[in-house]
């Protein structure tokens, strides 16, 4: 759907439009807390000493001004510093990569519009759902503050659609979603106080979004086209491996609704479609569904963690690890735009490690808190395999 | 040069104006311009991949250094050795420019036993010679740019990796000095004569 304009250059015309952005962003990969670090924070016994460890890492600047710490404020803080630093790359960028870092961040303005028509529907106050949103994903004050206020049925979504989401930069994936659901069987769009037409709504955009953003990079060619390609292809998989998963047991698993309904969730481009999706589409429950992972060798090893289920690791623990394992690798060549989203994604990765390791020490528990994935260790499983 | 009324009847001419193929068009260029051409050629490929170069290497240090601001002094011996190609182009172009001299006498046709195999030798040879530098310049510059690039990122990082990338760039701009070498070789002999042959 978006078509690349500008240059995106091979190994000896790259630097002319995004040199100076690719060093900047490469320069930023030695803010990432390194083993000593993590481990020095495992040590700690409370939250003053995880501040006082912070100070001396990359995280100074922002906590300057706190005094005391919780995992919340660490949260909040530490996400606006990953807001900074993208907000100055994409200022600084050119096309394409400028329209290729708006792609990363339209993943958060769905999730901010999905929580806001949540909320809205809960009663829940305004200014409350906005402090929850993701920074990256925000829109103009007037856009958000009108989202919650369409009434929660068929006509009141189209209206929504018409007057406030067709201007925002997602409002494409709202109008195929529309499109998808008056060409259904039953005509129009469910009843959306249900829970779980929300949840539908939002898997739908995702999926839209992951499908453009895939054309998007193979437009683009070059090595963006073949590390984001399976980046993204991934990504499409754990969406549908894990939509899958979390439908057994609501009526989205009803054999009716799984062709029509279930099937439409899945991501038109990964390396599970279309032979692996039309299968997926069938399965009834999980022993199904680990026989149909088990003729893809890439995924038979995550879902081996989850089918053994000592509670050691759960199955989002074996995605995040092989995601962490994907986005280092693509820092490892030059010349390219996939540096940008695996920067963004580890960072979130080092964020969520960070949190986990505060709610241990705040919790007291001190036999959870190594359950995290660090990024770019020596002691990653995939590199000591390889000094074995 | 004979006159044209007996040329024509050669080849597959059939009136005075044509020309007899590829063989009477080269060697009747002048082998001034092939010589001047040669200069131009040299010094003007090998500015082009010198700045190639620099701007490839000086983008990505200007950003890798903003969070490492170390690398800023270090990372300009990628720059000076680019630079290097575009003086290697300089050097060939001043050697090749003092050597092309107009003939002592002012006329308006060559004397009959002007040395026309010395007058063409030198024309060619210079060209080529131009061609050399040139050629190997660009190829030079390119290549010490990208890894110049990769150096700067690197040296961001780890700073140990700093002086291994450098022998990678030391051996990109080795390109350059063979082209100067081979240049200066084939432009040795080249001398435009100035008088006829007694």
């Amino acid at each position: 759907m978006t078509v690349p304009k500008g240059i995106h250059g091979g190994l000896s015309d790259f630097n002319i439009q995004h040199g100076f952005v690719e060093g900047l962003v490469r320069g930023m990969r030695s803010s990432f807390l390194q083993d000593s670090d993590y481990h020095h924070l495992t040590q700690c016994e409370n939250l003053d000493d995880v501040r006082l460890n912070l100070t001396e890492s990359d995280y100074a600047e922002v906590l300057v001004d706190s005094n005391t710490l919780n995992p919340s404020d660490l949260q909040t803080v530490s996400i606006q510093k990953l807001v900074t630093e993208f907000k100055y790359l994409r200022s600084q960028a050119v096309e394409p990569l400028s329209t290729f870092l708006d792609f990363i961040s339209y993943e958060y303005m769905i999730e901010n519009i999905m929580l806001l028509l949540k909320g809205a529907l809960s009663g829940r106050d305004i200014n409350e759902l906005m402090a929850q949103c993701h920074p990256l994903g925000m829109f103009k004050d007037s856009t958000m503050r009108s989202i919650p206020t369409f009434e929660p049925n068929a006509k009141g979504f189209a209206d929504l659609y018409q007057t406030v989401l067709v201007d925002t930069p997602v409002g494409p994936y709202f109008a195929m979603f529309l499109q998808e659901s008056s060409d259904k069987a039953s005509g129009e769009v469910r009843n959306v106080i249900e829970e779980v037409e929300i949840e539908i709504i939002k898997s739908s955009l995702i999926k839209y979004w992951i499908e453009d953003f895939h054309q998007f990079v193979e437009k683009l060619g070059g090595d963006t086209a073949v590390i984001m390609g399976e980046i993204l292809k991934v990504r499409a998989d754990t969406n549908a491996i894990n939509i899958t998963l979390n439908s057994f047991g609501t009526p989205l698993n009803e054999p009716g609704m799984r062709t029509s309904d279930r099937k439409r969730l899945y991501p038109a481009c990964g390396h599970l479609y279309p032979a692996g999706t039309s299968m997926l589409s069938d399965v009834a429950d999980e022993d199904e569904l680990g026989r149909v992972l088990e003729l893809f060798p890439q995924y038979s090893g995550i879902w081996n963690v989850h089918a053994s289920g000592t509670g050691e690791k759960s199955i989002d623990d074996a995605f995040y690890e092989r995601d962490v394992q994907m986005l280092e690798l693509a820092f490892e060549s030059q010349m390219h735009f996939g540096v940008f989203y695996a920067y963004v994604k580890l960072k979130e990765q080092e964020i969520r490690n960070l949190v986990w390791i505060s709610e241990c020490i705040l919790q007291q528990q001190k036999e959870e808190i190594n359950k995290f994935v660090p990024v770019f260790s020596f002691h990653a499983p995939w590199r000591s395999k390889k000094k074995n | 040069m004979g006159d044209a009324e007996a040329d024509y009847s050669y080849g597959t001419c059939a009136t005075p104006y044509c020309n007899q193929g590829w063989g009477e068009i080269l060697t009747h260029m002048s082998p001034y311009g092939y010589a001047n051409f040669g200069i131009a050629f040299g010094l003007g490929f090998s500015v082009v991949g010198a700045a190639w170069g620099i701007w490839l290497t000086g983008s990505s240090l200007v950003g890798a250094a903003v969070k490492a601001p170390r690398i800023r002094s270090k990372n300009l011996i990628s720059v000076i050795f680019c630079e290097a190609t575009a003086i290697y182009g300089v050097i060939m172009a001043i050697i090749l420019a003092n050597k092309v001299k107009s003939p002592e006498v002012e006329s308006r046709y060559l004397d009959d036993n002007w040395d026309f195999g010395g007058y063409y030798y030198a024309g060619y040879g210079m060209f080529s010679s131009g061609l050399s530098v040139g050629l190997t310049n660009i190829a030079s510059g390119v290549s010490v740019g990208i890894a110049g690039s990769s150096c700067a990122i690197g040296d961001a990082q780890d700073p140990s990796l700093f002086v291994k990338i450098l022998i990678v760039e030391i051996f990109a701009s080795a390109l350059g000095i063979f082209g100067i070498i081979v240049g200066i070789i084939q432009s040795n002999s080249c001398n435009f004569p100035i008088a006829a042959l007694e």
